[in-house]
């Protein structure tokens, strides 16, 4: 009697937890990170490399009027957010750390999740996923990149893809992360290569139409690869770097010709649902973003006087009235860009270059005059001064010092690529030139650097601004 | 599944249980009748004690008994609403006549110790507060919760704000958790009973932010308690204590409100119909300032000729736009209808309530109606089926009120416009555009033309079969399976029209959303509950255990249009769409659980230990059970303070839970971006906590309760220490790691205090009779850990300058601090302002009767605390407070538009507030019986709720919440609903 009462009990209890339904209750509301990993179909995948366009056009704007701000190029007089004409302009650089950081690692881990369920999935080709991994890694290296190119020799880490109940990545030097940059931008030629037989696993947007096939992506991930070394080489690699970024630009799709100066991929907006609008793009009457007049005053004349063609291109007048001023600020908003306007005014689908033909031609003069070939320099500058500029050829020759050339490359990659990146303080910076930039208010300052975000100090028990140790 | 169910459990129990053997019985019979009229008294219980013989008197009061033979016994009397009596029953005694007399303070009740059992008040280990349903209906209450302030020790019950169905937060014993669900359990006849808050989306309108995870959180939402009729409640008990809610398990943090309603007694059918009327008006708020014209001139930077148009008689005129505004009288009434009854085996009852409130904005106001059938039903001797069924509707409009960032809410608006304008509609029916004003608002316009209403369709269904299966001399062995359903659907619509001239400055002018949501509550619980005593009589075990399971679904969705063709609010009639929310939840949870309850010492001790075991979907590991564990223990000193008085000291310790938020355990994409036209995902930012787990409360209570003089007085003292751990937080990873929330289990909060009732009858005569009911509540709490850094809450406030909550290690948890000046480098200096739980609060209530006329009043007194009197701050930084034009205001307007101190507009919450007056007339019946055909009894009353209110809060009111619902977060006076006063006339009529 007791044994069978036990065993009714038993029975009971069991039953009583089946009566109940699955506990198992998937959050319907999101698509499950977990489910893109552990069952990744070719539809999953599809939207998750698609996404990673999304990713890497996140932070943009943000850095190209911070960074741009920083090299007075414009400025930010929307007024809601003080530090957001006062840090740049006078430092210290505090809210404004998040700079090329949250976004970028944000779609590094995106790129990893896509990745991992890439290697996971059994339904595409193995030449399809050769072209996907090719892809995520060319964009995880822009994004990783951007990182350290206004970080400098604050380095950064790289290794993140871990979990997070493991200790944050380690810092590596800058050195090490541009080496880290090469290699990831290595194996993605082997990949795009590996792969160009196929078709990408996934939707690349309207930017990216010149590229959208894994030989075409692969001229994008080798002008990146050039800019990297670029980079590199004025971070102290030196002549290496300088002769890989020229070997690079060869595979890369620069093109001497005038008519494709601003051919490239570019950042995809607009005000669809869901989608982002071009958040630069302040029309001529708007409150937010003005051109400062220095770019007027440094700019060279044309052979007709007219200044530049660049900043006759890029620059107009503000039309608002009265002109917008920010209270205890000393710069009125006079001038506008255009860049991102049609015809004066908003464009939100205005698309931002990512790495455009002008700036691989730069980028050729300036790895050749980092080699000592003056002369490929100088041709590579004048094709961007006469074709973008409406200059003149340069008065320099390859007897003119080395300093003097590396100003005309930096005088054309800051009126080329006005507005676009924030160019003029990065090259200032990483060519130790930062005090060649105006502080233009009184008591002003022009940021060195921008420091390690708090969050990432304060999870690593360092306390902000904190600069990692051996860095 | 559960009738099957139950079957086997019984033959299992069958087996296990203790055979008696029959012995020697004799009969005992007689009657039970009211010591005060003589009436007879239904179902009272006729116990041997410490033997397991027990009856109940029928309708006539009779009752018969088979007892003992030879040899004298204790007979126990027990009934609801009276004193128990204990007598000695002589060997040759066969009949037995007992009168009882009233329990004033309810000290004789069976108080909830599990899912299905209770003990004796007078034996409770744990503090319970037991409400009378009369005392929550007895003056017109919007709902039930805004009825229990005052009268719990323990509960800190408060108003969000004064709108007509605007919703109130309990608190039992302080703040518990921080992000976790902050409200108590709320079981209604054995039912879960949905107290969610579903915003209407008022939002899009006003722009106020919302909350990732549930969405809007300025939008006043009423919590779904509104549904319940008052009217149709018996009792409330209040589980405060952990050991008491711990058989709730990982719900029950906050504390339990177990609701009975109304059941049918046997005997004669009686109807009794209530009807009230009554109205409404402004309680306070803020006055107008008076301007000249150099004074408008300086403040709106402006010139003669732009003042010249508002000149009447070449002054600047007053209008006192709160008024034009808020000053309605609107009529509400409420007509209450019950019919019960019944047999010995079908008893009723049912219920219809029809009540309708007008809000003092226009176009504002609450409506329920209300109809409740509950059934007894006798199967067998052994066999008892309890059905109960309430249905519904409840329609709300509270207007646009609160935090706003467009111009739409009416008393955020009122803040900037000067006195000299005029709002009122010309005679042509257009609206005058203010010249000053926010984003253009007309506040009046914006009352006239904008809604903002919700309906609410609700069924909650218990059933519950409960079967003697065993009734021994010695012992007995009782199962009961219940289970229930709770269902709502609320459809709400927010319709700001294209005209209203802040809307009109919008790009797409015109905006409507349509809010829908559906609640699905199912319950079901197994007990079987076995008592046994021995030969002896000298102890009696009571071991109960069973099984219980919820499943829980609240889906949500809502879609915005903008650019809203002229006279339509349909959300296919918008230019463009605007925000669209979908978001599901289901829950599951199901607990096993066991107690013991041993009564020994002539029922002087009482030790009880109980486990609950859970598991639930929301935790990481859906296989785990929790454990939830209590003991308690009692022991009563009887007649040591003299005769009729008895004492008794009591301690107790449980664990207790607070779940973790659905989808708190998953890692999701971000999949809202697109790109060129294509759908994407990207990571999403919080990292999900895979192995979450419930918030874990640990509390200690020891108490020490009393009555005294034959129950006229008592006394219940309770301290208690309950320690939050594993609290449910977010911190922030490297941000190198691609996210920026994470969810953990971390920290530990304690909370600590001191609750005291205090019931007196100072006179009780046939003809006058005085009734005093007090409770003290005092909680103090404390952050005692975080494993992360300080931190701002979500719904924290506007900013230091204002004053916000921050939660701090070592600091209580409710505490706001603000800049209150600066440095000698200009830093700015924060401080310490308050924190939100008061110093202490105290209740009276008392009850004057003489002859038919009864008097009542409950004053509800408040000390300490303060408030983010956000609404001052509006006034102030625009000049506009009634005194802005004189130094003391001068200095409130510096310090918010200069200084950036946040002091001013940090105030005391200290109050005195009436919040209930009653006068009854029980007319005699010989004139009931006149004036109503049929009457027996009749009653008159007239009645007022929230009457005054002295205090030095220079809000609309000291309690405010502008984020709602809130664990830390209350507190927040940001341009809510004006308070009003009701007044009631009514008159019941039983037949």
């Amino acid at each position: 009697m007791r044994l069978l009462s036990m065993h009714t009990a038993t029975t009971l209890l069991a039953g009583l937890t089946l009566g109940c339904g699955s506990f198992d209750i998937l959050n319907s509301n999101d698509p499950s990170e977990a489910d893109l990993l552990t069952n990744p179909t070719p539809s999953k995948i599809s939207v998750a490399g698609t996404g990673l366009f999304v990713g890497a056009r996140a932070g943009v704007t943000g850095e190209i009027w911070i960074l741009g701000s920083y090299g007075r190029e414009g400025v930010n007089l929307l007024g809601n957010n003080q530090p957001d004409y006062q840090e740049p302009f006078f430092g210290p650089i505090q809210q404004q750390r998040t700079v090329a950081w949250g976004a970028e690692f944000n779609n590094i881990r995106s790129a990893n999740i896509f990745l991992a369920a890439l290697a996971k999935t059994t339904q595409l080709s193995p030449a399809q996923k050769s072209a996907g991994v090719g892809l995520a890694q060319t964009l995880k290296a822009l994004a990783l990149f951007k990182v350290i190119a206004v970080r400098g020799k604050l380095g950064a880490p790289v290794d993140v893809d871990r979990p997070l109940s493991q200790d944050p990545a380690p810092f590596l030097t800058e050195d090490g992360v541009y080496n880290y940059i090469r290699a990831l931008l290595d194996s993605a030629k082997t990949n795009l290569g590996a792969g160009s037989a196929a078709e990408f696993p996934l939707v690349l947007p309207g930017g990216f139409s010149d590229f959208a096939t894994p030989a075409e992506f692969l001229k994008f991930a080798r002008g990146l690869a050039a800019k990297a070394e670029v980079f590199h080489g004025s971070a102290g690699c030196g002549t290496t770097c300088y002769q890989r970024a020229l070997t690079e630009l060869s595979g890369s799709f620069l093109n001497l010709d005038p008519g494709s100066l601003a051919f490239g991929p570019y950042y995809d907006f607009s005000s669809g649902p869901g989608d982002a609008p071009n958040g630069l793009s302040d029309p001529l009457n708007g409150a937010g973003f003005f051109a400062l007049r220095v770019n007027q005053t440094d700019a060279q004349l044309q052979p007709s006087g007219d200044m530049d063609q660049r900043v006759l291109d890029k620059i107009a007048d503000a039309t608002r009235d009265p002109p917008q001023t920010v209270g205890g600020f000393p710069i009125t908003g006079e001038l506008k860009f255009t860049i991102y306007l049609a015809g004066g005014r908003s464009n939100t689908a205005a698309g931002i270059p990512i790495l455009k033909n002008e700036e691989l031609i730069l980028l050729g003069a300036e790895a050749n005059l980092g080699i000592g070939n003056k002369a490929a320099a100088i041709t590579y500058l004048n094709f961007v001064r006469q074709n973008a500029g409406g200059l003149a050829p340069t008065t320099l020759t390859p007897a003119s010092p080395t300093a003097a050339l590396l100003d005309e490359v930096l005088y054309n990659r800051r009126y080329s690529l006005l507005w676009e990146q924030g160019a003029r303080w990065i090259d200032a910076r990483r060519h130790n030139r930062l005090s060649t930039i105006p502080v233009i208010v009184p008591d002003g300052a022009v940021p060195a650097e921008v420091p390690i975000p708090e969050a990432e100090c304060q999870a690593r028990n360092l306390t902000a601004p904190c600069r990692p140790a051996g860095n | 599944m559960p009738w099957r169910l139950s079957g086997l459990l019984l033959a299992g129990f069958l087996a296990a249980s203790p055979q008696t053997a029959a012995a020697q019985q004799r009969d005992l019979s007689g009657s039970i009748t009211r010591a005060d009229d003589g009436r007879p008294i239904a179902d009272a219980t006729i116990t041997v004690v410490g033997g397991a013989a027990t009856t109940r008197s029928g309708a006539n009061g009779r009752f018969s008994l088979a007892i003992p033979r030879g040899g004298s016994i204790q007979i126990l009397v027990r009934a609801i609403g009276f004193v128990r009596q204990q007598v000695t029953v002589e060997p040759n005694q066969s009949t037995l006549d007992l009168k009882l007399t009233a329990d004033v303070f309810k000290l004789e009740e069976v108080v909830v110790t599990g899912q299905q059992t209770g003990v004796s008040r007078r034996n409770a280990a744990t503090s319970s507060s037991v409400v009378d349903g009369s005392a929550v209906s007895r003056v017109a209450t919007p709902a039930l919760d805004k009825a229990l302030a005052g009268r719990v020790a323990g509960a800190n019950i408060q108003s969000n704000s004064g709108a007509p169905g605007s919703g109130a937060q309990i608190i039992i014993r302080g703040t518990n958790t921080i992000n976790a669900a902050a409200d108590p359990l709320i079981v209604v006849d054995g039912v879960i009973y949905s107290n969610a808050t579903v915003p209407t989306g008022l939002y899009t309108a006003t722009g106020s932010s919302g909350n990732p995870i549930s969405g809007a959180a300025q939008d006043d939402g009423a919590n779904r308690l509104a549904d319940l009729n008052p009217n149709d409640i018996e009792r409330i008990e209040v589980l405060k204590s952990a050991a008491a809610s711990s058989i709730y398990g990982s719900k029950a943090a906050n504390g339990v409100l177990v609701i009975t309603t109304r059941r049918g007694a046997a005997g004669k059918t009686r109807a009794e119909l209530t009807q009230r009327v009554g109205f409404s008006s402004l309680l306070r708020g803020f006055k107008p300032r008076a301007f000249t014209v150099a004074e408008a001139k300086d403040v709106f930077s402006t010139d003669d000729a732009t003042l010249a148009p508002f000149l009447v008689n070449g002054q600047l005129p007053v209008y006192d736009h709160l008024k034009e505004v808020a000053g309605n009288k609107p009529m509400a009434y409420e007509t209450v209808f019950s019919l019960s009854g019944g047999s010995e085996t079908t008893r009723f009852y049912t219920s219809l309530e029809v009540k309708n409130e007008g809000g003092i904005i226009g176009h504002t106001g609450s409506q329920r109606q209300a109809i409740r059938i509950n059934l007894d039903q006798k199967l067998t001797n052994s066999l008892k089926l309890k059905l109960s069924n309430g249905f519904a509707r409840s329609q709300a409009d509270r207007g646009f009120t609160n935090n706003d960032n467009l111009g739409a809410s009416v008393t955020y608006a009122l803040a900037y416009i000067p006195s000299f304008i005029p709002l009122k509609q010309n005679a042509d029916g257009s609206w005058p555009a203010p010249a000053f004003t926010y984003a253009g608002a007309n506040p009046l316009q914006t009352a006239a033309l904008a809604t903002n209403d919700e309906q609410v369709l609700r069924n909650t269904s218990a059933a519950t079969l409960d079967w003697f299966a065993h009734q021994g001399e010695r012992s007995s062995l009782q199962l009961i399976a219940a289970g229930g359903a709770d269902f709502f659907s609320q459809n709400a619509q927010v319709f700001s029209p294209p005209e209203l001239f802040f809307e009109a400055a919008k790009s797409n002018p015109g905006t409507a959303t349509r809010a829908n949501a559906q609640s699905r509550y199912l319950n079901w619980n197994l007990n079987a509950i076995h008592i046994y005593s021995p030969a002896s009589a000298a102890w009696r075990a009571s071991t109960s255990f069973g099984a219980q399971y919820e499943d829980r679904l609240l889906d949500r969705s809502s879609a915005t249009a903008r650019g809203l063709l002229p006279g339509q609010s349909n959300i296919d009639k918008g230019a463009v769409f605007g925000e669209q929310i979908e978001l599901n939840t289901k829950e599951r949870t199901f607990a096993l659980y066991g107690q013991e309850e041993f009564l020994a010492f002539r029922e002087k001790l009482l030790i009880t230990g109980g486990l609950r075991a859970e598991r639930s979907s929301v935790f990481g590991n859906t296989d785990r059970y929790y454990l939830f564990p209590k003991f308690a223990a009692s022991y009563r000193f009887p007649e040591l303070l003299g005769q009729g008085a008895d004492l008794k000291l009591r301690a107790a310790y449980g664990h207790i839970g607070n779940q973790p938020l659905f989808g708190q355990k998953y890692t999701v994409l971000s999949g809202r971006n697109t790109i060129s036209g294509n759908a994407t995902t990207v990571v999403g930012g919080t990292a999900g906590s895979p192995d979450i787990r419930p918030e874990r409360t640990k509390e200690i209570e020891v108490g020490l309760d009393g009555s005294l003089l034959h129950n006229r007085a008592s006394f219940e003292i309770t301290a208690f220490r309950r320690n939050t751990y594993d609290l449910l937080l977010s911190r922030t990873p490297a941000p190198s790691s691609g996210y920026t929330t994470q969810f953990l289990n971390g920290g530990q909060l304690r909370n600590w205090g001191l609750e005291v009732a205090l019931g007196v009858t100072p006179v009780q005569s046939r003809s006058f009779r005085w009734e005093s009911r007090n409770t003290f509540q005092l909680v103090r709490n404390k952050v005692i850990d975080l494993p992360i850094p300080d931190f701002r809450p979500f719904g924290a406030g506007f900013g230091l300058a204002y004053g916000e909550f921050f939660i701090q290690k070592g600091r209580p948890i409710n505490q706001i601090i603000g800049t209150t000046g600066f440095d000698a480098n200009g830093d700015p200096i924060v401080s310490f302002l308050g924190t939100s739980t008061p110093d202490f609060k105290i209740g009276f209530s008392n009850d004057v009767s003489w002859k038919a006329l009864t008097i009542g009043m409950l004053w509800d007194w408040q000390k300490g605390g303060v408030a983010q009197n956000q609404t001052l701050s509006l006034y102030d930084c625009n000049q506009l407070s009634e005194d802005s034009g004189r130094p003391s205001g001068q200095a409130r307007a510096q310090a918010c538009l200069n200084d950036g101190i946040a002091t001013p507009f940090v105030e005391s919450t200290t109050y005195l507030r009436l919040r209930e007056v009653s006068i009854e007339y029980e007319v005699p019946r010989r004139i009931a019986q006149k004036l109503f055909r049929g009457a027996d009894a009749a009653r008159l009353s007239l009645s007022g709720r929230n009457l005054l209110l002295f205090t030095k809060y220079t809000g609309y009111d000291p309690e405010s919440s502008n984020f709602g619902q809130q664990a830390v977060s209350r507190n927040v006076d940001l341009g809510p609903y004006p308070p009003s006063r009701s007044f009631y006339f009514s008159v019941s009529v039983g037949f």
